[in-house]
């Protein structure tokens, strides 16, 4: 059938370019040059041997990136969250004027602040730590994580918070009994959406951190990619494409949903 | 009171986001670079004259709008095309609807060096396939002419997944009888696409139209990674081109003049496009109109 | 315990969506708020409840202005109409939430959590979650949080108006067990007025933030003070004659009889109500609508005339009560 037809395609050009690398890295060199001669020693694993043992290991890279984008997640959710509460509680003019500037913050390319990002970790010395990056991801990605936020306060029913006013509940313990909870589904897909952006971030990175040890994943992988463009190993590369493929491929798989609704909900209000 | 609670993440925003912009359009006026020691001088307007005259600023400017309106269109058509097609029901629908999110998720700088090797001359896949086909070997990474093309392929790839989810939510949102009642007064696809779809997913489209429109307009990660910019900067960006000024030529009152240029810029298209699109798809309550009569 | 509010007004930005109100609640007694929707009523209860800020005005409990206290500090129970059960949690944890955070020991949390799920009846529904209830469960539920907290007050907004008609008359007398005997001030916002009938001691009808008249249900139905409380007070709803010198009659449809002499009418339609019928006219002094009945047959045309001392008189300009 014609709808068929067009899934199939649909797939193949998603998938096909990842299916290309994983095919290349289980490749012998030999293999590489002839990829469509029949050679004797074709499948081999050598790749991912020397990647994995290279200086420094590859799996480095992969907890530099998760260090990261879990402190940025968090820093980024420690602040988002009030803000996006509070700004239904300001006048408001005030509050749509607000939301119009974060959605102007969210779609600015930021790539344009490396330049005064970098003055700014010169000046208080935050290069080479990997922590210190998450207080640019964080701030990065705290428009787009405020107005997901504040959409999903925005459709609790406000009688649940005035009862728990009643009842003597603080602001405090609003937020832990009542708010943080209900809203746990919009800070999950926030939580996903953050640390995707953490993870993935170039530019900053780039900047902010040279120590070989320190790297995160994609700048990483960009120096590996430093030297010229004609002959390099490219079944190395692959290999290490496909390793640092696969945490995503499953964070997709697994948070599919979260990452579609934030992606939606984001999209809805904007 | 309440209020108060804004207070860390406006100070980190106004940090990240203000404080650079400021910084920018006080830098653009300065000398700031190896020949003065690193220590901002004031040099009047000399930056901005030099970037009036700088020939390679220019090629890079048009290298760079032509890249960001080539890809964002293909994005948009591919992702209308993608979002129509799973927004009909069918079996298996869930799961191409993630796994064709797979590019997006992916770090830019991973899979650009996977393009790297796809495009390769003459090992890659793409190399034997135009020989198969008979255009023989093009050396897409080393031919001027063809790597820009290259470089909108593999963001083309790596976007469109974001765009299409964007419309696919729209899509959602379009109640089936709108489709049923202009069928019953004879309508065919085309025009409920014309008459329906494009008018109610007219926010959609602006919104993804927007973002991808900024985004690509300071791509930065892709080119490094695929071509260094090259070859001969043929598909050197702007981004590129001041990230190359501050870290390679270390003349941050340059590189500050480019990105406040471009900042300038990029508003600009933003709305121009934004006021293009209004004329381009009908509004909605025309639309509404055009249907009863 | 006596609650009192004088002169209470707020305003939102230019508009002022209560104000002057007057009001006093006794011990024991009921004072329902009825008037139509957007008319202040839930407005005027947040205003007590603390959960909005007063513009003018005052309001004591007892001798205590209360005026800007926070909600949390004037020991007031209310219950709403969508009931505001936290969803993600038990029965049992909604109740305890507010006694937890007020510093009760869990012994005793326990203990009267569970005197008062028996008293609402809910003992087997301790340990659902509020989406397992019925809606009469519900509102139970919200009942007894507001009970545990042992207020001084009790406001009710609208509590049963998301219930069936039947479920509501069930209802009653459940409300008139656990709060009205309680001998505490209790305000009582309904839309519904045969609701407020039922229950309250006396109705405050709002119109556009104000009240209009405070009465016993007797004395609002027979002596409305304005005609806009005549109009929305009884139905069927009263007759409007023609205004004549600036003077508007107004005739209940129950005071309206056949005679042989007096304004000649036309039958437009009837309606069947049961024990008795409602008859639409057509006269010289405007539509006019008659309740009697259903024993009687009607021909088409028909005389009716009422006593003097049912007609209500009030000012065509201003809707006030002429004596």
């Amino acid at each position: 059938m014609n709808r068929r037809f067009l899934i199939v395609l649909l797939l193949i050009w998603s998938l096909g370019p990842l299916f290309w690398q994983v095919y290349t890295s289980l490749c012998s060199d030999q293999a590489l040059t002839q990829p469509f001669a029949s050679i004797d020693h074709r499948w081999t694993l050598v790749h991912y041997r020397n990647v994995l043992t290279s200086n420094p290991p590859f799996w480095r890279y992969l907890v530099n990136s998760f260090i990261v984008g879990v402190s940025s997640t968090f820093f980024c959710l420690l602040l988002a969250l009030p803000a996006a509460y509070a700004l239904n509680r300001i006048p408001r003019k005030l509050s749509i004027i607000s939301r119009l500037a974060l959605v102007g913050a969210a779609l600015f390319p930021y790539v344009l602040l490396f330049l005064g990002l970098l003055e700014l970790a010169r000046t208080f010395n935050l290069g080479n730590q990997l922590l210190a990056l998450s207080l640019p991801y964080a701030a990065l990605s705290q428009p787009l994580a405020i107005l997901l936020l504040n959409s999903a306060f925005n459709d609790l029913p406000p009688e649940l918070e005035d009862a728990a006013k009643l009842e003597g509940l603080s602001l405090f313990q609003r937020f832990r009994w009542i708010l943080i909870p209900l809203i746990s589904p919009a800070t999950a897909s926030t939580a996903i959406l953050v640390f995707l952006f953490s993870w993935n971030e170039y530019p900053i990175a780039l900047t902010w951190i040279s120590d070989s040890n320190k790297l995160t994943l994609p700048v990483a992988m960009a120096r590996i990619a430093g030297s010229s463009i004609y002959s390099v190993p490219y079944g190395a590369y692959a290999a290490a494409t496909v390793l640092g493929s696969i945490p995503l491929v499953l964070l997709v798989l697994i948070f599919q949903k979260p990452i579609v609704s934030g992606l939606t909900s984001g999209a809805v209000k904007g | 009171m309440i209020a108060l609670l804004l207070v860390p993440a406006l100070l980190l925003l106004v940090v990240v986001f203000v404080g650079p912009l400021f910084r920018y359009a006080w830098l653009s006026f300065h000398a700031d670079s190896v020949i003065t020691g690193l220590i901002a001088i004031s040099n009047g307007g000399a930056n901005w004259l030099r970037l009036v005259q700088d020939q390679r600023y220019w090629q890079d400017l048009f290298q760079t709008l032509r890249f960001a309106g080539v890809s964002v269109g293909l994005e948009l058509v591919l992702a209308l095309l993608i979002a129509l097609l799973l927004d009909q029901r069918w079996r298996g629908r869930d799961v191409v609807r993630t796994l064709a999110l797979i590019p997006w998720a992916l770090p830019t700088t991973v899979m650009a060096l996977g393009w790297r090797w796809i495009f390769n001359t003459p090992y890659g896949p793409v190399d034997h396939l135009t020989k198969i086909i008979g255009l023989g070997s093009l050396n897409i990474l080393g031919d001027p002419s063809l790597t820009w093309m290259a470089t909108v392929w593999a963001d083309v790839w790596k976007t469109t997944p974001f765009a299409a989810l964007i419309l696919l939510a729209g899509l959602q949102t379009i109640p089936g009888d709108l489709y049923e009642a202009l069928r019953l007064e004879g309508g065919n696809a085309l025009i409920c696409l014309r008459r329906i779809t494009l008018p109610l997913l007219r926010p959609y489209i602006l919104l993804a139209l927007l973002f991808r429109l900024a985004q690509a307009f300071g791509v930065f990660d892709l080119i490094q990674v695929l071509t260094g910019g090259g070859p001969a900067s043929s598909t050197e960006s702007i981004a590129l081109y001041a990230y190359w000024n501050a870290l390679r030529f270390l003349d941050f009152g340059y590189s500050a003049t480019i990105i406040m240029a471009s900042f300038i810029l990029i508003s600009l298209i933003c709305v121009i496009a934004w006021i293009a699109l209004q004329l381009i798809i009908p509004t909605h309550s025309k639309s509404r109109g055009a249907v009863s009569s | 315990m006596t609650l009192q509010i004088q002169n209470l007004g707020r305003r939102v930005g230019q508009q002022w969506i209560v104000r002057q109100l007057n009001l006093q609640v006794d011990d024991g007694e009921c004072v329902a708020l009825v008037g139509p929707s957007g008319c202040g009523k839930s407005s005027t209860l947040r205003l007590i409840a603390g959960l909005d800020a007063v513009s003018e005005g005052e309001i004591f409990f007892d001798q205590t202005k209360v005026t800007h206290a926070m909600a949390a500090q004037r020991a007031v129970g209310m219950v709403f109409q969508s009931y505001a059960l936290l969803p993600h949690l038990s029965v049992t944890a909604n109740l305890e939430l507010g006694l937890r955070v007020r510093g009760v020991r869990p012994s005793d949390r326990q203990q009267r959590i569970q005197a008062m799920l028996d008293l609402v009846q809910l003992q087997d529904r301790a340990d659902v979650l509020p989406a397992q209830l019925s809606g009469g469960q519900r509102q139970r539920v919200a009942l007894a949080r507001a009970l545990l907290r042992d207020p001084e007050v009790y406001l009710l907004d609208e509590p049963m108006s998301n219930l069936d008609a039947q479920l509501r008359e069930e209802l009653r007398p459940e409300l008139r067990r656990l709060v009205l005997n309680r001998q505490k001030p209790v305000i009582h916002v309904t839309h519904d007025q045969h609701e407020a009938m039922a229950i309250a001691d006396r109705i405050a009808v709002l119109h556009s933030g104000r009240i209009q008249q405070v009465a016993t249900p007797a004395e609002l139905y027979h002596h409305p003070e304005t005609l806009f409380i005549a109009k929305f007070i009884g139905r069927p709803q009263i007759n409007c004659l023609r205004p004549s010198n600036g003077v508007v009659c107004a005739v209940r449809p129950e005071s309206l009889t056949f005679a042989s002499e007096g304004i000649p009418c036309k039958l437009i339609s009837r309606e069947w109500l049961g024990s008795s019928q409602l008859l639409y006219l057509d006269s010289p002094q405007g539509p006019l609508r008659l309740s009697c009945s259903t024993a009687v047959d009607i021909p088409e045309t028909i005389h009716v005339s009422w006593k003097a001392s049912d007609e209500h008189h009030f000012d065509a300009a201003s809707g006030i009560r002429l004596p």
